[in-house]
């Protein structure tokens, strides 16, 4: 297997009128080819400016301040903006939330899907007309011929995030990154999509990135997995590691809020406190205003990147070696990062 | 690395999250408000304007209705032209003023000859003979001077002005009647402002009342109701207020505030009709109905406080346009009747003499201009101050 | 589509025929009759032009008169100017507002909408700065004051432009420029915010996610998107054009049917403030009825007559 893409220190920081606000500081992962990667953490902890840096669509006032993105082996941020526009819908392709509001609504499905396709393949409209209703016949649009003269509007909630689906890998791109993909739809039609996005990925060979607030969808279809909090990586490993041996409180602590399978009733537990200002960040773990175990020096120093297994990383002091032992969090980890 | 550092801290009180207190609506407004450096402006213009026409007239030695025939027509800069000891300005209209030095005009000196073939008029100051000779450049034998006329008191010819200053006496000029044409753009403030709040507030009223009457009421009375407004709102509302002045065959105060009222309430209604509707259908308003509270009171209870934010930005642009809309009609003839005079009869009256008297034109434009720009700038902050779209942050 | 239009039509046609209505009752319930001014006129006098102009008739064979009138485009005569019909002030008028109010629609929207969009996208950039603040100036100069210093500027010191009258093609620059000040400022306002909004939206970010250059990005995802709410702008533009003209033709002493409004308005002059406000209404609803059924070809969501 092979690498298609390393993220390496990234760190992206907004720059407003009330200071810099450091959304990203400092996010290390990778995949390989065929990966599913997910991304968890709670509303604003970051996911969605990691993914947006990757594409580089980060919009004023924002900048990637720091870091590399190795696609295939080449930054990205080095590669100019016309450049990376070539990359983008035929290398890495993204999809976003909310599908109600991320089609142009005064354009047709099919002026808007044969414009990103002939963007990225010499071919004519109607060979671009072609390509598209067999890809909206692919995500399972029934008579494309008619549907794709449809205007977004004309379309529901599900439609759209399938045709959105059908533009964003109409290109065979090699990464797909979905932004909570199904958040914005209703539960029947969220596994419809996800086992969709997973069938026809397989189809043409693209890996995914998942970013979404829910565990369980990352247990289905995710062999690895980034938890971020407070802009930071906290956690990350395959799906099993983290899922068995969660070694970080925050992870713990996110596990817990899932509401079990077997007792539907159960309530679900939510981590309290709130996430930190990214304006003013604490110097130590952004999580410790609200970590169970913290200690003194979680308030003084960001805690390092302990190695727990094979590629299997947590940022907690509690793997330090003169840490006081806790049940479930293996002391005396390497330092990795 | 000492082992202390690693002892647990137990649980960490959140205190951070609560230094800001919560603010109530209004004072979080007006928090936001006070950071829109544009808006602060706008308001102090326009406190600054009030002040101009409320108290300002009783600052200067005249009415809006005190003529100096003599002093007709002179600007706020003087070019005066040495005389002996004294100094004289020449308006456009051939009179010639004494002038102190610091600028205030004294007298106006008789003419006593006018020669008007040689161009050549005499005039009289304590016994001597002031010649000007305005034949320059108008003789066509008399072509290529730099200068028009010339001056001779007592041997001494000048055809340069001394030095030039402001008109102490009218400090804005005076009109073609010899008024004083600051005290008329203050007089001007007052009825330009007066007209437009009252207007403003009748058009709120009723707009208020229109319209939560329709949103509350819902069903056939709304449609009903707002069919009304669309027909009203189906042809340009000057026409009405034409229609109305028109109608009234004469141009009073009053008048003029009626036929403005009795349109521009209908935005104001379709505004509060939309709030309404949207309000409704909240709890606390579901809760009422249902506890039997009479309507009268959940509209004007809680109905309309909760509706105020737009309500407010909508009538911080009513007033400008208010104003506007005066000087328009002013401007087509149906402003208040003389001598009383708003900005945009001010303007009008300049226009016949723009060519020779631009300044007759320049103050009144300015306090239009200077008054809009306050209220946009002031509706402007508002809107982002009180739209709820915008807050939490 | 079909059923809309039919519907609006209807609508269009009750509404012009209540204002008819309302003119014909709001100038004949004016006390003391059209004729009446400030100095008396002599009874004889005023017996004999009731009688001319049928005021002696009873008021519903009046009113019917009239409406019959209104139906076959005969606005009757002019109170004021004797032999003249109003719709001869009308034929007469209207071309030269036409023409006017015509260029400065086209400078409106030629200069509005890429001054707005250029001043969003160089959003709190030196050039976004001065346009915004020609663009508030102009908001709150009002078109009487623009208009003269136009005249005193251009025709009177620098002797460019005529100071009246539309005999030479130059003529038009003043009147255009004046009429046409307000709403270009407007038009550039609400084409900048809008504009701004737009850009934010998730359909733009969807468009660059799909590398769509950013030159499309914007002439062809954002500007249509951004000339929404400035289609809906389109009737009161007219409007604004329409009581405009009243003073931009006064002041450049025009011919148009502005100035002849104003006039009979002074003159009290009744038959022709009835005739030419109705009119005006007529235009104006038509106007608005067009703009609207545009409105459907750049907005999809309204296309099937679905009222918001
Ligand atoms: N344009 C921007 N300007 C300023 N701050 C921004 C901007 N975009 C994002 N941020 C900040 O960056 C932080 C991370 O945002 P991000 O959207 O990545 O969160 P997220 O993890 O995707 O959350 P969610 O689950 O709600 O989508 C947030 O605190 C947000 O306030
Ligand atoms: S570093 Fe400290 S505060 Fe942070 S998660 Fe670990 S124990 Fe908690
Ligand atoms: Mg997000």
């Amino acid at each position: 297997m092979s690498r298609l893409l390393e993220v390496n220190n990234l760190k992206t920081s907004f720059y407003t009128h009330l200071g810099e606000v450091q959304a990203v500081r400092g996010v290390t992962f990778s995949m390989d080819k065929g990966d599913i990667l997910g991304i968890v953490g709670e509303s604003g902890s970051g996911k969605s400016v990691t993914a947006l840096s990757i594409m580089k669509l980060i919009d004023h006032p924002g900048r990637i301040k720091e870091g590399e993105i190795l696609f295939e082996g080449e930054d990205l941020t080095a590669r100019t903006e016309k450049k990376m526009s070539e990359l983008r819908g035929s290398e890495i392709s993204m999809i976003f939330q909310d599908p109600m509001t991320s089609l142009n609504p005064v354009y047709t499905i099919k002026n808007q899907m044969v414009e990103v396709i002939r963007r990225h393949n010499k071919v004519s409209k109607k060979e671009a007309a072609n390509r598209a209703m067999e890809m909206l016949s692919l995500v399972g649009i029934p008579e494309p011929e008619r549907r794709i003269k449809s205007f977004p509007h004309e379309f529901s909630g599900g439609m759209r995030q399938r045709a959105m689906i059908a533009t964003a890998l109409s290109c065979s791109p090699k990464l797909l990154i979905a932004d909570e993909p199904t958040t914005a739809l209703d539960v029947t039609i969220q596994a419809q999509i996800l086992d969709l996005m997973k069938k026809l990925t397989k189809e043409i060979d693209t890996s995914i990135i998942l970013i979404t607030h829910d565990l369980g969808v990352i247990a289905e279809i995710c062999n690895k997995m980034v938890v971020m909090y407070g802009g930071m990586m906290m956690e990350k490993g395959t799906t099993d590691q983290i899922f068995h041996k969660p070694s970080h409180p925050y992870t713990v602590g996110l596990l817990k809020s899932v509401p079990r399978m077997d007792c539907a009733k159960e309530r679900l537990i939510p981590i309290p406190g709130s996430p930190p200002d990214l304006l003013a960040p604490p110097k130590g773990c952004p999580f410790s205003t609200r970590c169970p175990h913290a200690m003194q020096i979680c308030l003084e120093e960001a805690p390092p990147v302990f190695q727990v297994e094979e590629n299997h990383t947590s940022a907690c002091w509690l793997l330090h070696e003169d840490a006081p032992g806790m049940e479930g969090y293996h002391k005396g980890c390497d330092i990795v990062g | 690395m000492s082992d202390s550092r690693f002892e647990f801290v137990g649980e960490i009180s959140e205190d951070l999250e609560s230094v800001r207190p919560s603010l109530t609506y209004w004072a979080d407004a007006w928090r936001r408000l006070k950071k829109n450096k544009l808006s602060m402006m706008g308001i102090a213009i326009i406190i600054f304007t009030i002040l101009f026409g409320v108290v300002g007239p009783f600052l200067t030695p005249y009415s809006y209705s005190d003529q100096i025939n003599d002093f007709r027509n002179t600007p706020p800069r003087l070019e005066l032209y040495a005389a002996g000891d004294t100094y004289l300005y020449l308006t456009n209209d051939y009179i010639l003023l004494e002038v102190s030095e610091n600028g205030n005009i004294q007298r106006r000196l008789e003419r006593i000859e006018k020669d008007i073939f040689n161009k050549i008029y005499v005039y009289e100051m304590d016994g001597e003979a002031v010649t000007v000779d305005f034949s320059y450049n108008t003789l066509p034998t008399k072509q290529g001077y730099d200068y028009d006329f010339t001056i001779e008191y007592m041997g001494q010819v000048e055809n340069q002005p001394a030095f030039t200053k402001w008109n102490k006496s009218f400090p804005f000029g005076s009109d073609g009647l010899g008024r004083d044409l600051l005290t008329r753009v203050m007089y001007g403030a007052r009825i330009s402002l007066f007209v437009a709040f009252v207007a403003t507030l009748v058009n709120l009223f009723i707009g208020v009342i229109y319209g939560s009457i329709a949103g509350f009421e819902g069903g056939r009375v709304d449609n009903i109701m707002m069919r009304i407004v669309d027909i009203i709102n189906s042809i340009p509302l000057v026409l009405y207020v034409i229609l109305l002045m028109v109608w009234f065959r004469n141009n009073g105060l009053w008048n003029i505030i009626i036929a403005l009222s009795s349109v521009y309430w209908v935005s104001m209604a379709r505004l509060v009709r939309g709030q309404m509707l949207a309000l409704k259908e909240q709890e606390f308003v579901l809760a009422a109905i249902t506890l039997g509270v009479p309507k009268r009171k959940i509209i004007f209870r809680h109905l309309i406080p909760n509706a105020m934010g737009p309500i407010i930005v909508a009538m911080a642009m009513m007033i400008p346009s208010a104003v506007f809309t005066e000087a328009f009609l002013s401007f087509i003839g149906l402003g208040v009747s003389a001598p009383m005079a708003s900005w945009g009869v001010l303007a009008n009256n300049a226009l016949s003499g723009l060519t020779t008297y631009p300044y007759q034109l320049f103050f009144p434009a300015l306090a239009i201009a200077f008054t809009m720009l306050a209220f946009n700038f002031l509706g402007d902050g508002l809107r982002d101050a009180l739209d709820p779209r915008l807050r939490k942050g | 589509m079909n059923s809309y239009i039919t519907k609006r039509l209807v609508s269009a046609v009750i509404t012009l025929l209540l204002i008819a209505t309302l003119t014909f009752v709001m100038m004949h319930s004016i006390p003391g009759g059209p004729f009446t001014r400030e100095r008396p006129v002599p009874d004889e006098i005023l017996r004999t032009l009731n009688e001319k102009y049928h005021l002696d008739d009873p008021l519903p064979k009046q009113y019917f008169d009239y409406m019959k009138g209104l139906i076959t485009f005969d606005l009757g005569p002019s109170y004021s100017k004797i032999g003249t019909t109003v719709n001869e002030l009308i034929a007469g008028g209207f071309p030269d507002s036409a023409r006017v109010g015509g260029l400065a629609s086209i400078l409106i929207i030629v200069m509005g909408i890429p001054l707005g969009i250029i001043s969003a996208l160089k959003q709190n950039k030196t050039i976004d700065y001065f346009v915004m603040f020609m663009a508030t100036l102009g908001v709150t100069v009002p078109s009487f004051v623009i208009a003269t210093v136009i005249i005193y500027i251009f025709a009177g010191q620098l002797g460019w432009l005529p100071s009246f009258g539309l005999s030479s093609p130059l003529g038009y620059i003043g009147p255009v420029l004046a009429l046409a000040g307000y709403s270009i400022s407007f038009v550039t306002r609400l084409t900048r915010s809008s504009m701004l909004e737009v850009l934010r939206q998730d359909y733009i970010r969807t468009a660059r996610a799909n590398g769509i250059p950013e030159f499309w990005v914007i002439a062809k995802h954002a500007v249509k998107n951004a000339l929404i709410p400035v289609v809906t702008y389109l009737g009161p533009m007219v409007a604004a054009i329409l009581t405009g003209s009243f003073v931009v033709e006064r002041i450049f002493a025009i011919g148009g049917m502005g100035r002849y409004f104003v006039e009979s308005v002074s003159n009290r002059d009744y038959t022709t403030i009835m005739g030419m406000t109705v009119f005006y209404a007529a235009f104006y609803i038509i106007m608005v009825l067009l703009v609207d059924l545009a409105y459907g070809l750049i907005d999809p969501r309204i296309r099937l007559g679905k009222e918001e």
